[in-house]
């Protein structure tokens, strides 16, 4: 029995598994399950269906020529049954899944390798556009001094309050609590936290 | 799935092109026989649809006689489903439409063509002379393919 491909996403169809439909004009298509089928009878192009092989291969995000996939091939010359070759065969088919495996894993670094330093570029023009975010934000200049001290004996009696509440908590609920209600978080958003007051 | 008021096309050169099946010709008492026919059973079919005679002429050619009319009742053996059928080896094979081929009263082809693709299921079936192909062996010989 033969492992055919689904006309669809071309992964494999196993005996016993999905459905055969043949067109009219004696043209047969295989689908490996009922995703596929309703998929074709929407007149998806195969193509342009993001999850489909077809796309992977039509978009380079796969490999396409490698002389790994010149082995499985349609081939209508019959052959004699041999148990040698047959021995022989089996092993050849594990030890080229394993290089392919290994050119895919290649061709799959090579098609990431520049994301990193993209990113990268990309991050610093993020901060560098949205420089205010970045920078602790400081009051202006023209507030009077005293009020700038109100603001800060304000905050200081709020945190002190939390702290003591976030105490309480802890007291009665237990230690998870108390660890949620950390004023300060590990990460830089505690920089925020003098001017969320407001 | 074929069961009353279904219609198929009916593609051999009897002069038919729709037909309307009015009785499904099964074994009642057979377990597992559900009413609808597939492929391979005989039905009871009224043709809706039928080529129109040759006009002018009185005396058609002899290759182009018109076999049946609109309104005539025949017996049909389904030859294709569009709904999947499973097949021994576990496969389902489902057709673009539902189709029949006109048979006569002893069982026989009206027509002496089958344009189209049959199913294969039409093989193995019991009955008949006991040739290969079995009963429809001449369907599936006539046919342009096989699937």
């Amino acid at each position: 029995m033969r492992i055919e491909k689904c006309y669809f996403c071309s992964t494999n169809v196993y005996p016993g598994h999905g459905t055969m439909f043949v067109r009219n004009d004696a043209k047969t298509f295989r689908f490996c399950g009922s995703k596929c089928h309703k998929n074709f009878k929407m007149k998806r192009n195969p193509r342009k269906v993001r999850w489909t092989k077809a796309f992977r291969r039509a978009n380079g995000k796969e490999m396409v020529i490698d002389s790994t996939f010149e082995f499985e091939k349609r081939r209508n010359v019959p052959v004699r049954y041999d148990r040698e070759l047959v021995a022989t065969t089996l092993k050849a088919m594990e030890r080229v899944a394993e290089i392919r495996a290994k050119r895919e894993r290649a061709f799959w670094k090579n098609r990431m390798s520049g994301n990193t330093a993209k990113n990268m570029r990309q991050a610093a023009l993020d901060v560098e556009r949205h420089i205010e975010l970045v920078q602790p934000r400081t009051l202006p200049a023209t507030t009077a001094p005293d009020v700038r001290d109100k603001v800060r004996e304000k905050i200081r009696v709020r945190a002190a309050g939390k702290k003591e509440m976030a105490k309480q908590m802890a007291r009665a609920g237990g230690n998870k609590k108390a660890r949620e209600s950390r004023l300060i978080p590990a990460d830089g958003a505690g920089m925020g936290m003098s001017m969320n007051v407001d | 799935m074929i069961g009353l008021k279904g219609t198929l096309s009916v593609i051999d050169n009897s002069g038919a092109l729709v037909a309307e099946c009015i009785n499904v010709l099964k074994v009642k008492t057979r377990l597992k026989s559900t009413g609808f026919a597939s492929v391979g059973d005989e039905i009871v079919c009224v043709i809706n649809k039928a080529r129109p005679l040759a006009s002018g002429s009185n005396a058609p050619s002899a290759g182009n006689i018109q076999k049946v009319r609109r309104g005539d009742i025949r017996r049909a053996v389904i030859v294709r489903t569009r709904k999947p059928e499973l097949r021994p080896d576990g496969r389902y094979v489902g057709f673009d439409d539902s189709a029949c081929v006109l048979l006569n009263n002893k069982g026989e082809m009206i027509g002496t063509r089958v344009n189209g693709v049959v199913s294969a299921s039409l093989r193995d079936l019991p009955g008949g002379a006991g040739g290969p192909g079995g009963r429809w062996s001449k369907i599936l010989a006539l046919a342009t393919k096989v699937v």
